[in-house]
């Protein structure tokens, strides 16, 4: 009994040494796989800390075009609208400078004379209706209804229309109208007119 | 520009018919004349002569004849045609239908008056197409290329995501390489009041609105304005374009509404009818918008056109699309399919192509392996289609290792590829890397189409 003792003591210690190793081995192989993992796991840090960064800098910098594009916009708005204010001032400024000028002079006359030679030859008629402002009756009517005026078939139209100045002409059967007064010629032309007054102010291209 | 008998007003009007008001004992009108029509209310609206003869008139009215009666009724025959004020002051601005400013600011304080028909680009002097704009769209950039110059439509359907994409290409596209500046035109016919709030909102939060002009023609506005609304925008273009030297990026959608408000007036002036209705002269009428697009010899500025058109029942072969194609360089054609698996954009590469892009793309504009690396795509998901087919027969048991790997490379091409976020924009070396890294997954001696210097340089796969 007293040898088997020792024998036994001895499979014990062996297997105990053998499973310290097996323990020791796999905790070396874990440590390993550990650091393998941990190694192989660095460059997709790297790669998603990149990623993160660039996508950051993507969007900081989406931000800042949005921001700098929207001030932009504000600003050049702002400008706009008080650059039409200025030309609606200048042409307020214009137009009642129009309505106020004098009618009895030869030069308004000869407006009258222009006028209505360009009306009837657009309309291709002096058999027409004529009809002016208030202000511009007498006017018109020294130039239409004297014997031996260029136009004996036209005839002004005793009411009067609510303009600044100038004419209008209608065919006799009213078919065809041309309306030349001082309001539609700045109509038309009004692009051009603030263009013009935009250009003082030095805006435009 | 005033012509003889320009201003005259005329108050017999003989007939008024859907969109069309025919004028009696009319003298001088010119063909495409402007035409002020004014109601019994003094209310004006647009028109444009569309024949003369007989001391009649047949003019077409742009808002509309919702409320016009034959008597008190006045047409007033302006004595020009209809002009865009144009100026840089365009940029950043938002205008309706017509070109009437429809962000509250006043009219453009114009540079120039032009006639909005354009003037044709004499062909001696057309310059071939062949720079490269970016998109940020890895599917156009990557294998569909845009060049300046070029006119390359959206195909889509009924319901699909095309505005998103228009949205998103308005919103990244970019020249690279140059410091010439860029500019975007943007033309909404006929769209929904939230599509045009969703053009309008996504270019100003973006910061690109500074930089586009935006005519948003609604699905309420009157049909027939949707005729001008393309002509418009491209007057704006080739202004910024060849007066002022800028490349400009001009995006019409839809131009299926165009093409139904043309169909609209054929039909009022009882013309005979070509396929589906439509007027026999819409494949000339389309070439008049199309053909706005090129390069002039000795201008810095280039225009460039992505027209979007819905098929109606995704319909390839319905005239729309059909005439578009024989105009057009190429074509992006949007899948039903792919659209029904939740993917964006959803394109069909298969059906798609960029004629010019061969052109447009290789080393000194994009990169060198650009053209092979695309072709091999092309090549490794029109397989990967095959396979799927045959899956779909045999089940995916019967499949051998490779065609098991191509259908990898298919699923890949549409998550990782073709799959983008709509505020996502990726530059070329992106999406060519991305190129890579889908046909990456097979084997090396799979890849016939790209040079061995590039595979030893990009190739992340294994040799089997």
């Amino acid at each position: 009994m007293s040898s088997s003792a020792p024998q036994l003591e001895q499979t014990i210690d062996k297997v105990l040494d053998r499973t310290a190793e097996q323990i020791i081995s796999s905790v070396a192989s874990a440590a390993d796989e550990a650091r393998k993992s941990l190694d192989d796991a660095v460059p997709l840090l790297e790669q998603e800390y990149d990623k993160i960064i660039s996508d950051g800098r993507k969007e900081a910098d989406k931000i800042s075009r949005q921001i700098v594009g929207s001030a932009d916009l504000d600003v050049r708005n702002r400008q706009l609208l008080a650059l039409e204010d200025a030309v609606d001032r200048v042409f307020e400024q214009a137009l009642e400078r129009v309505a106020a000028a004098d009618r009895n002079g030869e030069d308004y006359a000869a407006l009258i004379r222009a006028l209505l030679a360009e009306s009837t030859a657009t309309l291709g008629s002096k058999d027409v209706v004529v009809s002016t402002s208030a202000q511009d009756m007498d006017a018109v009517r020294a130039v239409v209804e004297p014997e031996g005026s260029d136009y004996p078939a036209a005839e002004v139209s005793p009411e009067p229309l609510a303009c600044l100045g100038g004419i209008r002409i209608r065919s006799r059967d009213g078919a065809m109208t041309f309306d030349n007064t001082l309001d539609a010629r700045i109509e038309r032309l009004k692009p051009l007119i603030r263009k013009g007054i935009a250009s003082k102010f030095g805006a435009g291209n | 520009m005033q012509q003889r008998g320009g201003g005259v007003q005329y108050s017999k009007i003989a007939e008024i018919k859907g969109p069309l008001v025919i004028v009696d004992d009319v003298e001088n009108a010119a063909f495409d004349e402007l035409v002020e029509v004014e109601t019994r209310d003094g209310e004006r609206r647009l028109g444009k002569v569309l024949e003369v003869g007989n001391g009649k008139a047949i003019v077409q009215v742009f808002e509309g004849t919702t409320g016009l009666s034959v008597s008190g009724t006045n047409a007033k025959f302006v004595g020009k045609v209809m002009e865009m004020p144009v100026s840089r002051e365009v940029l950043g601005r938002v205008f309706d239908g017509l070109g009437r400013p429809k962000d509250g600011l006043p009219d453009p304080i114009a540079d120039r008056f032009i006639d909005i028909n354009g003037e044709p680009m004499n062909p001696e002097q057309r310059e071939y197409p062949k720079d490269f704009i970016q998109t940020g769209v890895s599917v156009i950039d990557g294998m569909i290329t845009l060049v300046r110059g070029q006119k390359l439509p959206i195909f889509s359907g009924s319901g699909m995501s095309h505005n998103l994409l228009a949205a998103q290409i308005a919103r990244q596209a970019a020249v690279i390489g140059t410091e010439d500046e860029f500019a975007v035109v943007f033309a909404a016919i006929g769209v929904q009041y939230s599509e045009a709030e969703y053009f309008k909102r996504s270019l100003e939060e973006s910061g690109a609105l500074k930089r586009s002009v935006l005519f948003l023609n609604l699905a309420d506005d009157p049909a027939i304005e949707r005729i001008i609304t393309p002509r418009v925008a491209l007057t704006v273009a080739e202004y910024l374009a060849f007066d002022l030297g800028m490349h400009v990026l001009v995006i019409l959608t839809d131009m299926t509404n165009y093409a139904e408000a043309l169909r609209e007036i054929s039909a009022a002036r009882e013309e005979v009818p070509g396929r589906k209705g439509y007027p026999g002269y819409l494949y000339t009428d389309l070439s008049t918008i199309y053909e706005r697009a090129g390069k002039l010899t000795g201008k810095k500025g280039s225009v460039t056109q992505v027209p979007i058109l819905s098929m109606p029942s995704d319909d390839i072969t319905h005239p729309i699309p059909d005439l578009t194609g024989y105009i057009t360089e190429g074509q992006i054609v949007l899948g039903r399919d792919l659209f029904r698996q939740g993917i964006y954009p959803p394109v069909n590469i298969l059906m798609s192509l960029s004629r010019l892009m061969k052109d447009g793309i290789g080393e000194g504009s994009t990169r060198a392996d650009h053209g092979e690396i695309s072709n091999q795509n092309y090549d490794a998901y029109s397989r990967a289609q095959e396979v799927r087919a045959l899956a779909g027969i045999v089940g995916k048991a019967g499949l051998t290792e490779i065609d098991l790997k191509y259908m990898g490379v298919g699923d890949t091409f549409e998550k990782e590829f073709l799959s983008q976020s709509v505020d996502e924009n990726r530059n070329i070396d992106e999406t060519l890397a991305v190129l890579w890294r889908v046909v990456s997954q097979l084997p090396r001696n799979e890849l016939t189409k790209v040079k061995d210097k590039y595979m030893d340089q990009y190739y992340q796969g294994t040799t089997r």
